[in-house]
């Protein structure tokens, strides 16, 4: 190896942070950008955010809880109160609000009052510029057994006191406007007992009574396997799955045959071998999408393949191939495809892999007489074991994300993979915790297939020795 | 029975010795054209889809839906498919995005990358080989899958549909291939030579901008270059992790349904031709970037 001589020079100084230093960056980067996120879709799939509702003593979310119940749990509203609204909501259901003016006008005993209504009671006439209201009115109220006079309170909320009272039709000035939130006293059941707390009216969805209503959403996780549920009873999940493994079953050995044909052409220097290898080479950097789309102009039906076999008489219609009947025409242009796009890189790692065997025991087997198949078999092969199990590796989990190909060819329906799986949860059905569980999915086998690979290269070098 | 009847030994062997030269000689000569034969077969298995593709891009749209197909050079030339997709709607901003795109991750990835790999190649560290490994598993590992767990970071960080959010992702994704192959790229200059430089009155600094970053600086340039590309292809993490701001393969992508076959094909062969064009540019360090994996 070239870089022993290096190591040995290195070594002789005393022990430094410089490479600790320059390693840094990168085990930051990769921290973040790829062991974060591996923790964040697992706790996508398996973690509900929203499992429980903390129900509180108090209508503020700094009360202590009096209990929790589970999303979904019907409960009773027993009784309404307005907050002001202390924390910005961003997520969760419709927040029910309720704005409040600060006026002032003159009582009917023509005393200047101020304090607080409910904008139910007045009737904006001006704003400025900002839109803001300046100036209204107070609207009369209905009803008979009505007190006929508008109430003003002490702080926004009807709890408070009274500090006056106007008649309708009264000229006001609002020099102020806060905004509520509506919070309930709600009591439902959990496990056989009655909870009884305040919700705020975001976590809640009030039915039309607004007596009755459900926990809408929770403000506490929980481990569920909700999403993982769902994702194996997705109808798409079987078919998903069966060709993702079936894709992968059946492209490996196809491009091995492939790449290693590739990589002994090379091995052979012939005349323009540095062509051959930058031909052989050009997928390597091409576009899985573009690659798709190639085959299926291909493909399609009044494609190449379908224009050449009736040009040669062998068609006398153009035949569909790319249909919901015919599966297994659109897989094997997958098949083709994934085959035609990876196979270079089987083939880098294979030429490198025969330039690291010594010629001279290629030459020997030739002068010993072998055939050509004897050397493959006897002698390259088992020398090039180490590569092609990293290839193999390599290729497997990266077939497990075959997308693109499958896009182009099937428009994703007909035929589909895990990895277009997790893309449909994720875009057409929005549904990141799903997607996540698909994600994971693939993770997993992955993981396994690479594990069990590890494994198997392990316990044939000990074999060996 | 006399001596002229039966060869004597000597002669025997020359005969036999003669007879293995000839076979050898006719075998490696038949083996030698079987090999063209399947150099050639292979060249064509590789060529041939990238010529079709070529022929619907430079043709009229109207040849583009024309059956039966024929090929280049049987059917008229003409930019017009060509232009039809570049006109089309999403395209010029996708491809600005992509570039915009493709360019931070180069930057990003090959400043982040340089150190580290510098560290592998000379020095010797505790942590050295688990490092290594590491990089190998990111490298092995299904890494656009990540863009799922990241698009909901993203959304709640504010950065969502951005395109230098993507090339966030994009970085991660390149990352573990560029430290292997800048790492490579230094191996390949002998420690010595810097120390000869220093023996001759360089500083350590020096040394290194003097001698070893002329040497590696296209090894390092081939590497920015197959950053470059991988991004510019990637599509899975592009799909999810932009809306507005499309790169040129995840509007060509989510258009796809409701395109016509010139739109399909020009777009194929216009995200084709840069990735040929790069792999002929850095074809000498091809071993450098995968080669290596397995030592």
């Amino acid at each position: 190896m070239t870089t022993e001589p290096v190591i040995q020079t290195k070594r002789r100084r005393k022990r430094q942070w410089a490479p600790y230093v320059l390693i840094l960056p990168s085990l930051i980067y990769l921290a973040v950008f790829f062991a974060l996120p591996m923790v964040r879709a697992v706790r996508l799939a398996i973690w509900d955010e929203h499992a429980l509702l903390a129900l509180r003593e108090e209508p503020t979310s700094s009360s202590l809880a009096a209990g929790a119940l589970p999303q979904g749990t019907a409960v009773k509203l027993l009784e309404r109160q307005s907050v002001v609204a202390t924390e910005v909501t961003e997520s969760g259901g419709e927040s029910l609000t309720e704005v409040w003016f600060h006026v002032q006008g003159t009582d009917p005993d023509g005393k200047m009052v101020m304090g607080w209504a409910a904008e139910s009671r007045v009737r904006v006439r001006s704003t400025d510029e900002e839109g803001r209201p300046v100036g209204g009115t107070v609207r009369s109220k209905l009803g008979a057994s009505a007190d006929p006079l508008t109430s003003l309170y002490a702080e926004p909320s009807s709890a408070s006191a009274i500090v006056g009272k106007l008649s309708s039709g009264t000229a006001v000035t609002i020099q102020e406007q806060a905004i509520l939130e509506v919070w309930f006293l709600v009591a439902g059941q959990r496990d056989d007992k009655t909870v009884q707390g305040w919700a705020p009216s975001r976590a809640l969805q009030i039915y039309g009574d607004e007596v009755s209503g459900r926990i809408d959403t929770g403000d506490t996780g929980q481990f569920t396997t909700a999403y993982i549920e769902r994702m194996l009873n997705d109808r798409f999940f079987k078919p998903a799955l069966g060709t993702t493994l079936l894709l992968t079953v059946i492209i490996i050995p196809a491009q091995f045959i492939l790449a290693i044909s590739m990589a002994l052409v090379i091995q052979s220097r012939l005349k323009f071998n540095d062509l051959f290898l930058a031909i052989f080479a050009i997928p390597l950097a091409a576009s899985d999408l573009a690659v798709g789309i190639v085959w299926y102009s291909i493909f399609t039906q009044n494609g190449f393949l379908n224009s050449l076999l009736q040009a040669l008489g062998l068609l006398s219609i153009p035949q569909v191939f790319l249909s919901a009947d015919t599966r297994h025409w659109i897989i094997i242009a997958i098949w083709l495809a994934e085959v035609w796009r990876a196979t270079s890189l089987v083939m880098v790692i294979v030429v490198s892999g025969l330039q690291n065997i010594p010629q001279e025991v290629l030459e020997a087997a030739e002068i010993f007489g072998a055939s050509l198949w004897q050397r493959i078999w006897r002698v390259i092969l088992p020398l090039l074991k180490p590569s092609l199990q990293v290839a193999l590796i390599l290729r497997t989990i990266l077939a497990f994300q075959v997308f693109a190909v499958v896009i182009a060819l099937s428009g994703g329906e007909v035929v589909t993979v895990l990895a277009n799986e997790t893309y449909r949860q994720y875009y057409t059905l929005r549904n990141m915790n799903v997607a996540s569980a698909y994600a994971g999915l693939i993770l997993l086998l992955s993981m396994l297939s690479s594990i069990i690979y590890l494994r198997l290269v392990r316990s044939q070098e000990e074999v060996s020795l | 029975m006399t001596a002229a009847d039966t060869p004597s030994p000597v002669v025997q062997v020359v005969d036999e010795m003669a007879r293995v030269r000839q076979r050898a000689r006719r075998r490696m000569l038949l083996g030698r054209t079987f090999t063209y034969f399947v150099a050639i077969v292979l060249v064509l298995w590789i060529l041939i889809p990238i010529w079709l593709i070529a022929s619907m891009a430079f043709t009229t749209p109207e040849v583009v839906r024309s059956y039966p197909k024929s090929v280049m050079p049987f059917i008229p030339f003409s930019f017009d498919t060509m232009r039809f997709f570049l006109q089309s709607r999403g395209i010029v901003p996708g491809l600005i995005n992509s570039v915009i795109v493709a360019v931070i991750t180069l930057v990003l990835s090959t400043l982040i990358a340089a150190p580290a790999g510098y560290a592998l190649s000379r020095y010797v560290f505790r942590g050295r080989e688990g490092f290594r490994l590491a990089i190998l598993a990111v490298r092995a590992f299904p890494v656009v899958i990540l863009s799922i767990p990241l698009a909901v970071t993203f959304i709640n960080l504010g950065i969502f549909d951005q395109t230098y959010s993507l090339a966030l992702m994009h970085t991660a994704l390149t990352l573990p291939t560029t430290i292997l192959v800048i790492s490579s790229v230094f191996a390949s200059v002998p420690y010595e030579l810097e120390e000869a430089a220093q023996v001759f009155g360089c500083t350590p600094i020096q040394a290194f901008r003097r001698v070893v970053l002329p040497l590696v600086l296209p090894g390092i340039a081939a590497s920015a270059i197959f950053t470059f590309v991988t991004s510019w292809n990637e599509v899975f993490a592009a799909a999810v992790l932009t809306v507005q701001n499309r790169t040129l393969p995840a509007q060509v992508l989510v258009s796809l349904q409701q395109s016509s076959e010139a739109y399909k094909f020009a777009g194929s062969f216009f995200m084709l031709l840069p990735s040929v064009i790069f792999i002929f540019a850095i074809r000498k360090y091809l071993f450098n970037m995968w080669g290596q994996v397995t030592k």
